[in-house]
């Protein structure tokens, strides 16, 4: 590496430069020179050479800005540095530009004819040329010169090469689809060179037209040249109708001619030895119909289909993979067309068969995709033969030598679909695969020997199962990976199953049974008639025999997966704990995933990303299986104590409210319990309580961590206090006990001994509380006070008086003392409150206080009224009634509670308050006067989300209340996401990351609008008044800013002046922040308001100044951050000119979202 | 869909990347995970040892051979073993151009070679050519089959 670390991609660029022009480039090029850390963005070196001034002077900050990153490198890195000398000697060949590049290639097309110039293209010129992602319009017509009348092939094939990046240029700032550098725009030649004026929409039909004549061209000289031509064209972006229409003409004309004759001549393994006609038709073939997969689909067009049917029998592999994948693609639309027009070629001897041996393993999985697509539609229900023919060749592909093809098999048998994943589809695939079996077709007679061995039919699932044991065999990653994925895929089947309640899903069967019997059933694969097979199967068989059976064979092969843990590959292990969690059945023990995991987890090389999926998994899982809630919740536990500090909390607690909801009503205590353990985990504080280990062991060794555990506590206590009375089933409003003020006369320990007997779920949460109100952290206590008081609030007697009184001792601090003697003994005054939450308590100690002298008062005029026996008035009522309503205000204040069922001054008032409200016509329905509409919360709590599917004790009130509290936000966003399996957004990479991360993010955005803010108020207050050129330097700020605040690894090395640099991270340009899609993909509102206050200058400064108005001449596509892109005939506002420059302003913001910028005064025509 | 190849030298400066259907703004997300990979798995890795990754549902399998390292990306059919097939046939032709396992001073004088490679081996986000001989007469302008 040592004696090859100059040569970075920017050595390429400029080692062997051809000759560079001198005349009038010396100022760009000596900017060059001195900044060849920043030729990647040769745009802004080499480009404003008219921009005089500004440009020396940006010049100058990027070599202030490249001096310094080089010093820095070098002290980094001092070692490398020693390099220096040899490195910087050979860097005094002068660097290449762009401008250069695209100079020679002007240059060596006009003298094409001669020897050395070809060789100066192929050598020097087009391959460094290679390093951006596609070249300017500006040099088309010089590739097209080229292109007529050069013969090399190699530079042929170049300038084809160029000349499709060209057509699949997107216009904008040069960057194309395909990433890469992008291409300095063709204006930054236009002072060096005389070909200025062209644009992309001058030079893409002149490049279409001369493509289109050759990809037409019959010439049999021609006949490579055609082939390459096609293809270039097939780079257009299919947005471009007009080409689109012409390649499909051109396409269709092709096979018109080659695909109608028959393949007579097609041999077995391929089309070696065939005569130059069919040879010359089979090219042609594959270029059509590699062209024609890459146009859209067209369904409705039965050419279309006819066309690609055809193409599974031609001879080259390619486009029989080509013509099955189109195929494949239109069975998932409409598998019965597809079926009808496949007919004979399906058949069995047909061209299909074939595909079976074709050497092109995508071909396969795609024949793979289309008889799953069609063995399974419904709308061939009336054709069973078709179905069959097809589930046959399906089942023939499991047979199959590569991996790839067989798992597509295994997981089209299980019933995988790509988007609609329904839940009796994959259980009828998990039935399909263990209990159907292959029996291969009447082999053809001149292959004797082979079927005889593989005629014998097989299970399915012995197959699968064998194939899958191997290659967990295997010693490459990704067939491990892919092997762990097809098992994870068989569980999510299996777990289907289960939930569906399949019949006969018995695993004890034994497999063999069935192949046994198979000849003499002479079944057709035929859904229907297995279930009756099987049993007849088992009835023959003596039970089944260990290993045979479907479970024996699971075992087996989770063993292996099991082992596979054991991988080094991180990915690996992650998706064999997947496979894992999916295929664990509900009814056996888990103790061994249990421990897998935690062992896992205890490997701090495990990214957040991947431990994050895993407890996604576990939601689908849940999702999938709803009583396996608690196992899950246990499962969840030890993600919670062993990795706090990477896992997503929000997703952890969705998953615990959803599991305690799936529970049901027998495990919601287990549920709750598997929940709060959490609490007993020993704080995070190191040292402290360290004799309180629990079941698992907590790592929380390193700060951050022990924050995130404490998080986590602290949202398992809020989690506890919110749900111990739904998974309690205890609520004040629904609490068959009356308020019993006998309850109040016995003592503490009796109050709790009552409390637990009567609900050990509730008393054991109450317990767990307090414990944390006590001894927790300053933020755990007080989590634990609020979530006390949303217990006493919304529990019955004897709980709420429990906690009623602790609160009270709480407050006034002497609980401290009776709970604990630690400060017995050291004499100091705690203060009033010596757990320091007076504060906090007073008031919700206020409420209850307040609840409880109105109940007494209540009882006290109930007896007052019976004793007196007389009614109970109206204004006494409506007294009544005041205090109910007011006491609900100060409650409401503190948690949610069913304001139509809750009765502050308990169950005896209903009555009264009853009779109150229908007296005068009250609903029950919250009004204004609620306070948490008053406060806003209303809309959290009241927000009407579908309630999942409940048991009959869940209160819907409180369902929707942690509906709004959990339910929507990014958790509920990201487990459904991963529910629907979608998702191909980059990922982030950790902050602890030796690479910065790259940072297009909406603070840059924003950080640029700032940016450029007082430049464009400066602008503003140039264009009233004097226009100096100083003003150019607030652009500067902004470019330099911007590069400097760039910092990932990048492309093309820049290479400075130092070696060092290939030690750190390289900037590229980041994609513009203008660029077209960036807007639109863009979401965040905030993003366009931004760019509205500040991209745009108020519209009254603008009309103070004296304003020109202008129509763009040309196209202009910006190149730099503070240019502007325009249409032709664009309508523009000048605000000033400068060297050559206009500042100007669009009336409406173009594609790129910019309003204003520089454009060259050539352009613009001033009216 | 292929959705990216990437090509970087030892320490993580990119040689080659070709994007399909990735937004502009996530390549850069890409590129330093990508790279990050590489930089955790690929130093002790002996030349064109596959290794596979993922996130959420796209595939990722990389590998290094001599100074280089490649990833490519993928999703729906493109799998792991889909991948690894492409890997198969990129690395035996970067080999091949460079006669040896690649330098990065090899890799960069055949530079424009791979390129054209590369073209033959995918575009658009679907892999074309996986066939060595095949794919170096179409970077010749020759035809796939020859007569």
């Amino acid at each position: 590496m040592a004696d090859s670390s100059g040569t970075t991609l920017m050595d390429l660029i400029t080692a062997d430069a051809p000759p560079p022009p001198a005349a009038s480039y010396s100022s760009s090029s000596s900017v060059s020179s001195t900044v060849a850390g920043q030729q990647y963005q040769p745009q802004q070196v080499s480009t404003k050479t008219t921009l005089g001034e500004k440009k020396s002077k940006r010049a100058a900050l990027l070599q202030i800005q490249n001096d310094t990153i080089s010093a820095a490198k070098a002290a980094l890195n001092p070692v490398r540095a020693n390099i220096i000398p040899y490195n910087s000697q050979k860097r005094k060949k002068k660097p290449v530009s762009y401008a250069q590049l695209a100079r020679s290639i002007h240059e060596l097309a006009a003298t094409s004819d001669q020897k050395s110039s070809q060789k100066q293209l192929v050598h020097h010129v087009f391959p460094k040329l290679a390093v951006y992602n596609s070249v300017d319009p500006s040099l088309a017509p010089s590739l097209l010169m080229l292109n007529q009348q050069c013969e090399d092939r190699t530079v042929l094939r170049y300038v084809y090469y160029y000349l499709a990046r060209i057509l699949s240029d997107n216009g904008s700032q040069g960057l194309s689809q395909g990433g890469g550098i992008p291409t300095p725009n063709w204006d930054a030649l236009a002072d060096i060179d005389a070909v200025g004026g062209v644009t992309r929409a001058d030079v893409v039909p002149r490049i279409v037209n001369q493509l289109t004549t050759e990809a037409m061209n019959t010439d049999v000289e021609f006949h490579a040249r055609r082939l390459q031509a096609l293809k270039a064209l097939t780079y257009a972006p299919s947005s471009n109708t007009e080409i689109l229409s012409k390649l499909y003409e051109i396409v269709f004309d092709i096979l018109n001619k080659v695909a109608d004759v028959p393949q007579k001549k097609k041999g077995l393994f391929g089309a070696k030895g065939g005569d130059k006609e069919s040879i010359i038709r089979s090219n042609l073939q594959y270029a059509a119909l590699s062209a024609l997969r890459r146009l859209p689909l067209d369904p409705g067009n039965p050419a279309f289909l006819h066309r690609a049917v055809q193409g599974i029998s031609f001879a080259d592999p390619v486009a029989v993979r080509h013509s099955l994948e189109i195929i494949s693609e239109l069975a998932a639309r409409d598998p019965y067309a597809v079926a009808v027009a496949l007919g004979k070629v399906a058949a069995p001897g047909g061209a299909l068969q074939d595909v079976l041996h074709l050497h092109d393993v995508l071909a396969r999985v795609s024949l793979a995709k289309l008889c799953h697509s069609i063995s399974r539609a419904r709308a061939l229900d009336e054709r069973p033969d078709i179905k069959s023919q097809f589930n046959s060749v399906l089942y023939q592909l499991l047979l199959d030598p590569s991996e790839r093809v067989c798992f597509e098999v295994i997981l089209c048998i299980l019933g995988r679909y790509d988007k609609t994943e329904r839940t009796e589809e994959r259980a009828t695939g998990w039935y399909r695969l263990t209990r159907e079996i292959l029996k291969l077709p009447e082999a053809p007679s001149n292959s004797k020997d082979k079927s005889q061995k593989t005629r014998r039919p097989q299970p399915l699932i012995k197959l699968v199962m064998r194939r899958l044991e191997s290659s967990f065999r295997s010693f490459s990653r990704p067939v491990l990976h892919a092997a762990a994925r097809v098992v994870q895929e068989m569980g999510k089947s299996r777990a289907a199953a289960f939930a569906v309640g399949l019949q006969d899903i018995d695993e004890g069967v034994n497999v063999n049974s069935f192949s046994d019997t198979a000849d003499s059933v002479d079944s057709d694969m035929n859904d229907d008639s297995h279930p009756e097979d099987i049993r007849k199967a088992t009835s023959m068989s003596n039970v089944g025999r260990g290993k045979d059976t479907i479970a024996g064979m699971l075992a087996s092969l989770m063993e292996v997966v099991r082992t596979t843990v054991a991988c080094e590959c991180i990915y690996v292990r992650a998706m064999v704990i997947k496979a894992l969690i999916w295929m664990q059945s509900p009814y056996e023990s888990f103790d061994e995933l249990k421990s897998i995991i935690a062992a896992e987890l205890s490997d701090p090389a495990w990214p957040a990303t991947l431990l994050n999926d895993v407890l996604l998994t576990l939601h689908a899982r849940f999702k999938a299986t709803p009583h396996m809630a608690v196992t899950l919740l246990e499962i969840a536990r030890i993600f919670a104590t062993k990795v706090p500090g990477k896992i997503d909390a929000d997703v952890l607690q969705l998953l615990w409210k959803t599991c305690l909801v799936g529970a049901g009503p027998d495990g919601k205590h287990t549920a709750l319990e598997a929940v709060t353990i959490v609490l007993d985990l020993p704080p995070p504080q190191p040292g402290s309580m360290s004799g309180f280990t629990s079941v698992d062991m907590v790592s929380a060794s390193d700060p951050k961590s022990a924050l995130a555990l404490q998080r986590l506590v602290q949202a398992a206590v809020w989690f506890l206090g919110e749900n111990a009375n739904y998974a309690a089933s205890e609520y004040a409003w629904e609490s068959a006990t009356p308020p019993g003020t006998a309850l109040m006369m016995l003592d503490a320990d009796k109050m709790v001994a009552a409390a637990s007997s009567r609900n050990p779920t509730l008393a054991g949460a109450l317990t767990r509380l307090q414990r944390c109100a006590f001894s927790g952290s300053w933020e755990i206590r007080i989590v634990a006070v609020q979530a006390l008081t949303t217990m006493a609030i919304r529990s019955g007697e004897p709980f709420r008086l429990q906690i009623y009184e602790f609160l009270h001792t709480l407050a006034q601090g002497g609980m401290q003392s009776q709970l604990s003697e630690m400060h017995l003994s050291n004499g100091e005054d705690q203060g009033a409150s010596g757990t320091g939450l007076g504060v906090l308590i007073t008031p919700m100690i206020k409420v209850l206080d307040e609840m409880y002298g109105a109940q007494d008062d209540l009882i006290k005029e109930i007896r007052n009224h019976d004793n007196a026996k007389k009614e109970w008035t109206d204004d006494e009522l409506k007294k009544l009634y005041e205090t109910h309503e007011r006491l609900l205000d100060l409650v409401s204040l503190f948690c949610y509670v069913p304001r139509a069922k809750y009765l502050p001054l308990g169950p005896i008032s209903a009555k009264l308050i009853d009779i109150y409200r229908t007296r005068h016509n009250i609903s029950v329905s919250t009004g204004l006067s609620d306070p948490a509409v008053a406060t806003g919360i209303s809309e959290l709590i009241y927000e009407s989300k579908p309630a999942p599917v409940q048991p009959d004790t869940l209160d819907d009130d409180l369902v929707n209340a942690w509906a709004a509290n959990l339910g929507d936000g990014p958790a509920m966003n990201r487990v459904n996401e991963f529910l629907a399996g979608a998702g191909t957004d980059a990922p982030d990479v950790d902050e602890e990351n030796i690479i910065s991360r790259p940072s297009v993010s909406y603070d840059d955005m924003w950080a640029k609008t700032l940016l450029e803010a007082p430049e464009l108020e400066e602008d503003d207050v140039r264009s009233s008044g004097s226009s100096s050129p100083e003003s150019t330097g607030s652009v500067e700020t902004s470019i330099s800013s911007h590069f400097g605040g760039m910092n990932y690894p990048s492309l093309f090395s820049s290479k400075p002046s130092t070696y060092s640099s290939s030690q750190t991270s390289i900037r590229e340009e980041p994609p513009p922040y203008s660029s077209p899609d960036r807007y639109n993909s863009f979401e965040n509102p905030l993003a366009g308001r931004g760019s509205q206050s500040f991209g745009f200058p108020d519209d009254e400064r603008v009309s103070s100044g004296n304003p020109q108005f202008g129509t763009a001449l040309y196209d202009f596509t910006a190149g730099g951050d503070d240019e502007l892109s325009l249409t032709a005939g664009e309508e523009i506002e000048v605000e000033y000119e400068v060297d050559g420059w206009f500042y100007v302003k669009k009336k409406r913001p173009g594609r790129d979202g910019k309003m204003a910028g520089l454009v060259p005064v050539l352009y613009v025509n001033q009216s | 869909m292929l959705m990216a190849v990437l090509i970087s030298n030892s320490v993580g400066n990119i040689l080659v990347e070709r994007f399909n259907g990735v937004p502009s703004e996530e390549r850069l997300h890409w590129r330093s995970f990508l790279v990050k990979l590489g930089a955790d798995n690929l130093q002790r890795a002996s030349n064109e040892e596959l290794f596979v990754a993922s996130h959420k549902s796209v595939h990722i399998v990389y590998t290094v051979l001599g100074d280089v390292c490649i990833y490519i990306v993928g999703k729906d059919a493109y799998d792991e073993l889909a991948l690894a097939e492409v890997m198969f046939v990129i690395t035996s032709l970067i080999k091949d151009a460079c006669k040896k396992s690649p330098t990065e001073r090899l890799f960069l004088d055949k530079y424009g070679k791979i390129c054209l490679c590369l073209d033959e081996i995918f575009w658009k986000g679907i892999v074309e050519n996986t066939n060595k001989e095949r794919i170096k007469r179409l970077t010749r302008l020759k035809p796939p089959g020859e007569f």
